[in-house]
């Protein structure tokens, strides 16, 4: 097993709600480990996005502690954390979360407002990583006037876009339609495999769940099991893609209608 | 800090913006207006020579004085001079557009040195018997200059079958001081007792006021007070008093204008608060999953707070400088439609300051709560959030 870069030790988060103590995640042990790309699975309220909303210093543990590439998160402060998400974490949502006012350009250039760089260089990058997701022909193009499949690769794009270690990806494809949503997974295998990044993808559809290389199980807020979808490493896209599928920018919101594991929402 | 949102989120909704800077720009000029009404009402008290005593009826300012006690008043000690005043309350083409007053024509300028002749001779109010100056205000009100002639017609004094009273323009004169308006006419006293003495006129005869010019180092108070001791047993009782009291009468009299007018200014002040507030709430709970988005992308929670107390800042300083300079783009049509109830209506830098400050101290004031709000979201619940 290789060095974990993530290591969650007897994680706790539990919330109050009318009176009684819910548990999201109860003593949770989990270790992922560098460059990997980690599906995480369940029903609702299994607790999938408490695991990342903590790994990406959202939120914080009632106890236990949350070890991303040797910090615990647990330590940290407000502020520190806000810098542990500007340096180390790239955030994919499920509703793609651009800012309606930005263009696709001004939306990748956001998070790079917090590196040390140029006017020029911020630019210089926030291209590049729209080069990279397929939409240099989009960059002057506001979010409304986007498909939901550009949208989520512009937020992606923007999750790049300062080269974090770990991508943190909600229901990335569940706003999208079967092809659109193939062509999301792509794109994150391929900066898992070409790019090193460790990746954390909660997910409702098995078949996303297959495009990573293993599959956290979760249920009522403890590590129910952990399935191997195929070792660490290259691996073509092609392999994995479902016959026929294609990247096609279709409508949006069009939930993803094969292989959800329950009924929907979120945790 | 991401600056471009700060100009992006106020251009996202431009009517509800326009609408909020439209309230603050009527409300910041209503508040300059207000403002300078009451430096006006109040200008004649602050700028009040400390150097003049004012004698009037104890009775009633509207109870002329005896004529005799000009010659009196001068032989107390401490008196250098002493001028009569006559309120002429006639009226120019039907209304009473500028004050009148019959005066000592050889005693006013040295009485009051800060009105200072411009065009014309003063000499030729004391040659003429029915020259007047007029003030700067009212020569441009009216287009006057030195050898026009002012028809006025008599309400309190007039003539037989209703003629107008005829006035030589001799001088125009400004003053350095606010106490003497200059849109205000004066003329010879002795033109118009004469003219009644010989019948050519109705009206009663006497002396509104006695205006004295102390003499060097002497004791105000205690020279008014001789002067009503003086006529304490007289055919009428005296009041002595300063200028600046004097002057305060006549904002007295407007009983609780002032207070009205501060009151309305608060009014004011609070709804365009309240507009302002209302705004920025619904900016703050509008944004609070692009807070969420910012705060996941590592912007701290100060830059959360100064989004919104920028934003509200922005708005209103646009909204405050609109007005302030609505204010001063109306301060001639409004300061020539008002000269006789304000007769220094001026758009001063301070008032400008003021409008400037309230606006600002709105913004502060109706940015703090949303951007507190903003600065204390948890990132995951802001992220959850519909808005």
């Amino acid at each position: 097993m290789p060095e974990a870069f993530i290591s969650l030790e007897e994680v706790t988060r539990s919330y109050s709600r009318g009176g009684e103590t819910v548990h999201a995640l109860d003593r949770v042990d989990l270790e992922i480990p560098k460059a990997t790309f980690t599906a995480l699975m369940g029903p609702s309220g299994s607790g999938k996005s408490t695991m990342l909303n903590l790994l990406g210093g959202l939120d914080r543990a009632n106890a236990g502690r949350v070890m991303v590439d040797g910090d615990d998160l647990s330590l940290l402060g407000n502020a520190e954390l806000a810098r542990y998400r500007a340096d180390n974490v790239g955030f994919v949502f499920q509703g793609f979360n651009l800012l309606p006012v930005l263009t696709a350009l001004q939306n990748v250039e956001l998070p790079l407002l917090l590196a040390p760089l140029s006017r020029a260089e911020r630019r210089k990058h926030a291209l590049y990583a729209l080069e990279l997701v397929g939409l240099s022909d989009r960059v002057h193009h506001r979010p409304s006037q986007l498909s939901g499949g550009q949208e989520q690769r512009v937020a992606i794009a923007r999750a790049l876009a300062t080269d974090p270690k770990l991508i943190l990806a909600d229901e990335p494809t569940g706003d999208l339609d079967r092809n659109t949503a193939d062509a999301v997974l792509d794109l994150l295998v391929r900066l898992n495999e070409e790019f090193d990044k460790t990746i954390v993808m909660v997910t409702h559809d098995a078949r996303a769940a297959e495009r990573a290389q293993r599959t956290v199980h979760l249920d009522k807020g403890e590590l129910e099991r952990i399935e191997e979808n195929r070792p660490a490493g290259k691996l073509s896209t092609e392999e994995k893609k479902p016959d026929g599928a294609k990247e096609d920018d279709g409508a949006k919101a069009e939930p993803a209608t094969t292989a959800a594991t329950d009924a929907g929402g979120e945790d | 800090m991401p600056w471009i949102l700060l100009v992006k989120n106020i251009a996202a909704h431009p009517f509800r913006t326009f609408l909020t800077i439209g309230s603050l720009i009527v409300a910041v000029f209503l508040l300059c207006f207000l403002k300078t009404a009451l430096v006006s009402l109040q200008a004649g008290v602050n700028s009040s020579a400390s150097n003049r005593l004012i004698v009037q009826s104890a009775v009633s300012l509207f109870v002329d004085l005896p004529l005799n006690y000009q010659t009196k008043i001068e032989g107390i000690d401490g008196v250098d001079e002493v001028c009569k005043f006559q309120w002429f309350g006639g009226l120019y083409r039907d209304q009473m557009q500028f004050a009148q007053f019959g005066i000592d024509a050889d005693r006013f300028l040295s009485a009051y040195p800060e009105v200072n002749v411009i065009a014309g001779d003063a000499k030729d109010l004391e040659a003429r018997r029915t020259a007047c100056i007029i003030g700067t205000k009212m020569a441009d009100a009216f287009g006057f200059q030195v050898g026009d002639t002012i028809p006025i017609q008599g309400t309190i004094f007039t003539r037989p079958e209703n003629e107008p009273w005829v006035f030589d323009v001799v001088a125009i004169y400004e003053s350095t001081s606010p106490n003497v308006d200059e849109n205000t006419m004066f003329f010879r006293w002795d033109y118009l007792d004469e003219t009644l003495e010989a019948g050519s006129a109705y009206g009663p005869r006497g002396v509104g006021v006695y205006v004295i010019k102390l003499a060097t180092g002497a004791d105000g108070t205690a020279v008014a007070r001789t002067v009503d001791e003086r006529f304490a047993n007289d055919s009428q009782r005296v009041q002595t008093t300063t200028e600046a009291e004097f002057q305060r009468q006549f904002v007295s009299m407007l009983g609780s204008v002032p207070t009205f007018l501060s009151s309305i200014g608060g009014g004011v002040l609070f709804a365009i608060f309240l507009a302002v507030l209302n705004t920025m709430l619904m900016a703050g709970r509008e944004r609070t999953r692009d807070l969420g988005v910012l705060k996941a992308l590592g912007f701290g929670n100060a830059v959360a707070f100064t989004l919104l107390i920028l934003e509200s800042l922005l708005i209103c300083t646009i909204g405050g400088a609109l007005g302030v300079g609505l204010a001063k783009l109306t301060e001639a049509p409004l300061g020539s439609g008002l000269r006789m109830i304000l007769p220094t209506y001026v758009i001063g830098s301070e008032t400008a300051i003021f409008g400037m400050g309230l606006a600002l101290g709105i913004g502060v004031v109706a940015g703090l709560a949303p951007a507190w709000r903003a600065a204390g979201l948890k990132p995951v619940d802001a992220l959850r959030s519909e808005a």
